[in-house]
């Protein structure tokens, strides 16, 4: 009925401007005969027409002129609802799997154990970079679980006045550590991107399991597939977290390339909050191949050289490689059999 | 659930979590709110908030929380409506507002700025101590040096170019006492050149309509509109001008299912709540009115018998009338001819009806007549002198009705006795000075004619043109000298067109004095380099005194704290500088005066003595403030008491109150009301302009022309006020009058010793007006006849310029093919100065002004902030929500012009000098295409320039921008000199 | 037990903004803190109307929901009000709200948020009632505690008992809403009773 009554209601409107542009020289434009009261806006009907109620008011924020918008309701169920089961299966799940699989397969050895030649696998700087971004990311994962989770595990704990303490606290540091993350996620990208575009040997090293599902161990250069999708889930993960985090840490600065309305406001922390789970159930199993997942990989970003026998099993074109330029240390030139 | 601090702490364990919900601290809160009546109440709690959903404050009588600190009570200072400021004050500092339930004309509420008002009185901002301008630098001096520093300054002037050449400028921001006393300053010193803020926002309507029906004020009250069904508003926007008047006339609307027509060329805020809105083009009034008296007259609309008993001219009327047909109204205004019969229809049948005007009609060069026919449209109409009905005019200050009445203004004594000897001999009088010295103290002026004049029955100079008095040619001005001193007290710079102009007059002034709590527009408009002193005056919060409301109740506000810093009360600084000057003495003969502060009681005492002409008499300083202790008593329909000690009084004792204060006249709620005693507060229209006029006309008589006396009776016919023994039209009461009637019997001997005394050798001229004792009005009162007498409301106001009121173009119309048919009167030497709006709209025309200039420009009210603005744009709560100067725009005109909301424009004006502003543009359909509109409180960037530098430090105000009068031009009414903001021509273009 | 709530009667509302600057006023909230606020809609076209907002004190409030230290509680008269010692200033409540109520202050680090603040119904704040404490500071542009606490005086909002038109109307939300279906009836039109549906669940009178 509305639709059809869209053309009709033009078609007058034309008319009558017509009319009042014949009639009337002084003012054409504007119909002069209006009942203002019978015109009247309706809160009900607006709402049905649209998601928010804006106006004009003479503060200079705009988004004071929104007076009603009751999406924030659909927010409150992700945030309260939606989120924390989001959060919990995919950090409880994997969790869960890394116990599984450390069940099934524990640790992954040396073939052959170590030869007692090592190579350099990462160097000072690069493993400075790896700690900072990564013991920000801790206190960030830390910090920025407190806000979902924090209210039902620790609150009860705690009292209100010292978890509101350390939520403050939290809050700081998950505020000014975000600058030294999102610093190392840019020195990541730039420092290791030449090594992280996808080629042929991933797609062997991704169908065999990447050697750890299995015994076979599939070549890889210095990253191998795995490595690769950190490298892109930090990459993007963290620029994604930390565009988000931006906008919901500065909300007064509206800048021409983004407006911060509360609709903006709610999605960013939906986009914020998502890949802040998925990044840390990535990064636990990261941590968990860094560590007691497998032997000898730690040395790679803890002294900063691996064992030539791990560099062979588990990137052997590297290695190659790295052998080539003369760069294996300790014991002679060949490998030792 | 957790209420209180205390509570939190003790929810850190469980267990005693636990034991803290059963002893829950909210307890005490809960019953105390059902004690107050609030949650136990339901709805049995309705009889006692009907209109709000709010509780007054004395429920909290019984609750166990001790009011802050004293309560003091005053009246806001930001518009006429009149709204009582309960100020909560704690060791003399001002620590909170609370809603004055009690007064029956705002019932607790305030709009933005009285709701902020306390920051007014202890702002920042305000100027802290006297300072002088000496070589562009501001320097402090101290109260002594200044009064002699500017004492001697004035002695040389008025020795050397005579006392004509000081301008006093005074504020509608005075108490009553403060601008009486201003204009006795005036007189004291020996000029009539003083003026206030009247000048520039109602001069006309005073004048119209006081020449229609006797008195320039609202005829009835805000409250009143209650009644009303048919409410018309042409030209004003009271919803953000004068707020708290919507609660009785939104409220009244809904009660009646009342007509609600706005007719504005912006669909104003006001315009929202209409059932009509008339959109019109700026300054096209008349054509309105005339087309609805068109229709009117046409179907017999009008009130016969209305008209024959009580209106003079109608007939005449009819004639002008004929000429707007509907096809000319809208070929002139734009509104359509269906809706204005619809409109007219309405106001003249579903009665009774209001019209309600303020600055849309008056600021206009044909701004008088605008009102006049306001006025007969209401005479038409029969809707005059009746509850519901009436001219409800709108004014802008708390006291801009009180110092209108009180004579600070140019044509006049207080209290509206003119010019005359016999006035000047009346306040002579009162105030016991000698005439002869009186005389003395004017000057005589001697023009190109060779005839003296005498400065002292001469009207002086409007304010609108004080810069004109400075800057044209000795010759041009008709007194002694130019004006070189600019002595302003509460008065912004800003306020007054052609700015450019003015800016150059201060240049030329020989000395400028701004006092004022605030330095204002005028201290950084000039390049000026010396001469300018500022001194800080009190916020009308730090003084005691009355103060009339536009509806003429006059309401006492005391003194809610001492001026703080150096600034000191009005009063103070007048007689700071009458003592100095030499009157100090003769001025306050009969005015107490406490360490230098004259006592305000004393002043309005003197008031009640010599304020007969108004009635002024009966409002003494006690029962006034006997009316502020018991403002609960009064009705908020009726403004009556049904109770208490003022049972029967009108609130605030509306003028005219009778007699003297022991006479107890209740005071008049709405003016020439017939159904009402006159004891009672009725009245008839007053007999102010004859008992009848002679016309003499040519006729043929035997085919001779033979000259004609044709006789018209200016007196009631058969109407009369209520239990009046006088059952026809009378005319005003003099001693003679009363002894013809033998009812000077009945004066006491005390009163006819008092006649005979003033009167000398002819005590029968005595009049109602001149009767010191108050016994003629007493007397006459006793047989129900209004002292002024009973008149006819005059339709032709003869004597006027325009008589019949024409329509005239502005001087800078848009629409120059109508200026040939509607030109503005000729050129005149008006107030002392030439008025040249006729050369200037000939010029606009043969220039084409109105291509190069497309878009009519007219300026307004906000409700953020009042008058020129520094005041309140120094107040940081209001300065918040308006932050910059606008232009409001037409979305198709800004398209043309490439402009966005919000973004920066260009505003350029057609005067000579071409000026330009610079603000920001609101793109709205508020306006229609073609029309802007812009607020008039902006000042300190002048031209595009930031003057923030230039003023005191510390004392500027938080928010700065363009004026728009830097922009609006020439045009003056005839009558009063008004100027013309409304209507004139702007272009602009994207910054 | 008294409910307590806010209607904003937009036929009667002229956007005088004297809720605003009698909020300001009542608790000296500094500059670019707006508890409340008045918003015209359809501005400059027939039918046009103002609304005055500020928080609803919402039942089952979505801020108190949403905020990760809970520093949210519903007083026994209804009225939504948080502890500013516990906030951290996230800004969630913000997100949830939908009436834009939660304001902050800009603070030192980078101008990102302070403690919340926001309408406190002119009930003050968790300290015990009427102290200095629960006023807060007001000195060299600090902006601590919560402002007056009228309904300790047996007072109510000053935003509504200063409201020119007699538009905001604040208390018992049975009796308000009796008043205003009363009005309605008499006047013969609404427009709403502007975010009852959204923050009360109910509907009056349209």
């Amino acid at each position: 009925m509305a639709m059809m009554r869209a053309p009709v209601r033009f078609l007058a409107a034309l008319m009558l401007l017509l009319v009042v542009a014949f009639a009337v020289p002084a003012q054409a434009q504007q119909p002069t005969s209006v009942n203002p009261q019978a015109q009247s806006v309706k809160e009900q009907e607006l709402l049905k027409e649209l998601k928010k109620i804006q106006g004009r008011g003479t503060l200079p924020d705009a988004r004071s002129e929104v007076i009603e918008q009751p999406a924030g309701r659909d927010w409150r169920q992700f945030h309260q609802v939606t989120l924390r089961w989001i959060g919990a299966i995919a950090i409880l799940g994997m969790l869960a799997l890394l116990v599984v699989f450390y069940l099934v397969r524990g640790m992954v050895r040396i073939e052959g154990g170590r030869s007692g030649r090592t190579l350099v696998r990462f160097n000072a700087f690069e493993r400075f970079v790896h700690w900072m971004t990564a013991s920000c990311f801790v206190i960030l994962a830390l910090s920025g679980l407190n806000v979902t989770f924090g209210k039902e595990l620790l609150l009860p704990l705690m009292g209100a006045d010292a978890f509101a303490n350390w939520s403050q606290w939290a809050k700081y540091m998950h505020n000014y550590l975000s600058f030294p993350f999102t610093l190392g996620v840019v020195l990541m990208f730039l420092m290791w991107i030449a090594w992280n575009f996808p080629s042929a040997v991933d797609f062997r090293w991704l169908k065999e399991g990447g050697g750890i599902i299995g015994n076979a161990h599939p070549p890889a250069r210095r990253f191998n597939a795995g490595q690769k999708m950190i490298y892109w889930v930090v990459v993007l993960g963290g620029g994604a977290a930390a565009v988000t985090g931006y906008l919901l840490m500065f909300p007064f600065y509206a800048t021409p390339f983004y407006t911060t309305d509360v609709a903006g406001m709610q999605l960013a922390q939906m986009v914020h909050a998502i890949v802040g789970v998925v990044f840390i159930a990535v990064m636990l199993a990261h941590i968990y191949i860094g560590t007691i997942g497998m032997q000898g990989a730690f040395e790679a970003m803890g002294k900063g050289e691996v064992d030539v026998n791990w560099a062979q099993q588990h990137h052997s074109l590297w290695l190659e490689k790295e052998a080539g330029k003369g760069h294996v240390r300790g014991g002679g030139v060949a490998p030792a059999e | 659930m957790l209420i209180k601090k205390s509570e939190r702490q003790v929810r850190r364990g469980a267990l005693a979590a636990a034991l803290a919900s059963q002893t829950s601290g909210s307890i005490d809160r809960r019953t105390f709110l059902r004690r107050s009546g609030l949650a136990a109440g339901g709805l049995a709690a309705l009889g006692a908030l009907p209109l709000g959903g709010v509780r007054k404050a004395e429920a909290a009588g019984t609750g166990p929380a001790p009011a802050k600190g004293i309560i003091r009570q005053n009246i806001c200072t930001h518009c006429s409506v009149g709204c009582t400021v309960l100020a909560e004050v704690e060791n003399g500092v001002w620590v909170g507002q609370e809603p004055g339930w009690d007064s029956p004309i705002s019932r607790g509420s305030h709009c933005a700025k009285g709701a902020a008002t306390r920051e007014i009185a202890h702002g920042e901002r305000r100027l802290k101590y006297p300072l002088k301008l000496v070589g562009g630098k501001w320097q402090r001096i101290s109260w002594d040096t200044a009064i002699n520093e500017i004492g001697d300054k004035l002695l040389e002037v008025r020795e050397k170019a005579g006392p004509d050449s000081v301008y006093w400028l005074g504020s509608a921001k005075f108490t009553n006492e403060a601008a009486y006393l201003n204009r006795k300053f005036a007189a004291f010193w020996g000029t009539n050149n003083s003026d206030h803020q009247a000048r520039i926002c109602h001069s006309t309507t005073v004048a119209g309509v006081a020449n229609t029906w006797g008195y320039g004020a609202m005829t009835n009250s805000y409250n009143d509109i209650r009644n009303t069904k048919t409410i018309f508003f042409l030209g004003g926007n009271p919803a953000e001008a004068h707020p708290v008047s919507l609660q009785h006339i939104l409220e009244g609307k809904e009660l009646n299912r009342a007509n609600f027509i706005v007719a504005d060329p912006r669909l104003t805020r006001t315009a929202a709540h209409a059932t009509e809105y008339v959109r019109l083009r700026n300054g096209t009034d008349i054509p309105v009115i005339w087309g609805m008296l068109w229709h009117i007259f046409k179907n017999g609309w009008e009130d016969k018998q209305f008209i024959a008993q009580r209106v003079y001219g109608m007939d005449d009327i009819r004639k002008e009338v004929e000429k707007w047909t509907p096809e000319e109204v809208e070929r002139v205004s734009g509104v359509p001819g269906a809706q204005l019969e619809r409109v007219a229809k309405m106001f003249a049948t579903e009665r009774p009806s209001c019209l309600i005007w303020a600055m849309g009609q008056t600021q206009h060069s044909m701004g008088t007549a605008t009102v006049r026919a306001s006025c007969v449209l209401l005479l038409a109409t029969g809707n005059v002198g009746n509850f519901g009905a009436g001219a409800n005019i709108f004014r802008g200050h708390t006291n801009v009705q009180g110092a209108t009445d009180l004579g600070l203004d140019i044509v006049t004594l207080p209290l509206y006795y003119g010019l005359a000897e016999g006035a000047w001999r009346h306040w002579c009088r009162v105030w016991e000075v000698d005439y002869a010295w009186m005389e003395s103290r004017f000057a005589t002026y001697t023009g190109a004619d060779g005839k003296p004049v005498k400065m002292m029955n001469t009207p002086g100079i409007p304010s609108t043109r004080w810069f004109d008095a400075t800057l044209l040619p000795k010759d041009q001005v008709s007194q002694p000298d130019n004006v070189k001193v600019m002595f302003v007290m509460g008065h912004g710079g800003n306020t007054v067109t052609r700015m450019p102009e003015a800016a150059k007059g201060i240049e030329k002034l020989e000395l400028l004095v701004v006092v004022d709590p605030v330095p204002t527009t005028w201290a950084v408009l000039s390049e000026r380099k010396d001469g300018i002193y500022l001194l800080p005056s009190a916020t009308s919060y730090e003084m005691a005194g009355s103060r009339t409301a536009s509806n003429r109740s006059i309401q006492w506000g005391e003194q809610i704290i001492a001026p703080i810093f150096e600034a000191k009360n009005d009063l103070e600084i007048m007689y700071r500088l009458a003592t100095k000057l030499g009157f100090a003495d003769r001025m306050f003969k009969n005015i107490k005066v406490e360490n230098n502060l004259p006592v305000a009681e004393d002043i309005l005492r003197e008031i009640n003595r010599g304020g007969w002409s108004t009635g002024y008499c009966g409002q003494s300083p006690e029962r006034l403030k006997l009316h502020m202790a018991n403002q609960k008593d009064f009705d908020v329909v009726t403004l009556k008491a049904a109770d208490g000690p003022c049972k029967g009084e009108t609130y605030g004792l509306p003028w005219p109150c009778w007699g003297t204060p022991e006479f107890k006249h209740p005071g008049t709620h709405t003016l020439y009301n017939t159904n009402v005693p006159v004891r009672e507060g009725g009245g008839t229209f007053r007999a102010r302009f004859g008992v009848e006029r002679v016309v003499k006309t040519k006729a043929m008589v035997d085919g001779r022309e033979v000259e004609q006396e044709v006789r018209h009776n200016l007196l009631a016919e058969g109407s009369y006020s209520r239990g009046s023994d006088i059952q026809d039209g009378y005319p005003e009461f003099t001693y003679g009058v009363l002894k013809k009637l033998g009812w000077d019997s009945e004066l006491s001997e005390a009163e006819r010793a008092t006649i005979e005394r003033i009167g000398g050798a002819n005590p029968d001229a005595i009049s109602w007006a001149t009767d010191l004792s108050g016994g003629i009005q007493r007397v006459v009162i006793g047989h129900g006849c209004a002292p002024y007498g009973n008149g006819k409301a005059r339709a032709v106001a003869f004597g006027l310029p325009d008589a019949i009121p024409v329509h005239r173009e502005p001087i800078y119309s848009p629409r120059p093919d109508l200026v040939a048919k509607y030109p503005t009167l000729p050129n005149a030497r008006q107030f002392r100065v030439p008025n040249v709006g006729f050369d200037v709209q000939k010029a606009a025309v043969e220039k084409g002004l109105a291509k190069e200039f497309p878009l009519i420009l007219s300026s307004g009210r906000l409700v953020e902030y009042e008058g020129g603005g520094e005041e309140t744009r120094s107040n940081r709560w209001l300065a918040e929500l308006q932050q910059d100067m606008f232009i409001e725009i037409n979305p198709a005109d800004a398209a043309e012009r490439g402009i966005k909301d919000g973004g920066w424009v260009w505003v350029f004006g057609p005067a000579d000098t071409r000026p330009k502003a610079k603000m920001r543009a609101l793109v709205t359909e508020r306006v229609g295409k073609g029309v802007t509109w812009s607020p008039f409180h902006f000042a300190g960037w002048f031209q595009g320039v930031d003057q923030r530098g230039k003023y005191p430090l510390g004392a500027d105000p938080v928010v700065l921008g363009e004026s728009v009068n830097t922009l609006t031009t020439y045009g003056y009414d005839p009558v009063t000199g008004m100027q013309e903001p409304k209507a004139t021509l702007c272009q602009v273009r994207a910054a | 037990m008294a409910r307590m709530k806010f209607l904003c009667d937009a036929d009667r509302c002229i956007e005088c903004n004297a809720c605003v600057t009698a909020c300001k006023n009542e608790h000296d909230v500094p500059w670019g803190i707006n508890r409340r606020r008045v918003v015209t809609i359809n501005d400059g076209r027939p039918g046009e109307r103002s609304v005055s907002m500020a928080c609803m004190h919402c039942t089952d409030a979505p801020c108190a929901a949403v905020c990760p230290v809970n520093c949210f509680y519903t007083t026994a008269d209804g009225v939504v009000l948080h502890s500013k010692d516990l906030c951290i200033g996230c800004g969630y409540c913000f997100y949830a709200c939908p009436f834009g109520a939660p304001q902050y202050p800009r603070v030192g680090n980078f101008g990102s948020r302070g403690k919340m603040d926001k309408c406190t119904y002119c009930a003050g704040g968790p300290e015990p009632d009427l102290t200095p404490a629960e006023y807060g500071k007001r000195d060299n542009g600090q902006f601590t505690g919560y402002g007056s606490n009228r309904l300790a005086e047996g007072k109510l909002p000053l935003c509504a008992e200063m409201c020119s038109t007699k538009s905001l109307l604040a208390g018992d939300g049975e009796i308000i809403a009796q008043i205003y279906k009363e009005r309605v009836v008499r006047r013969g039109y609404t427009s709403g009773a502007w975010g009852w549906q959204t923050a009360y669940r109910e509907t009056i009178a349209s």
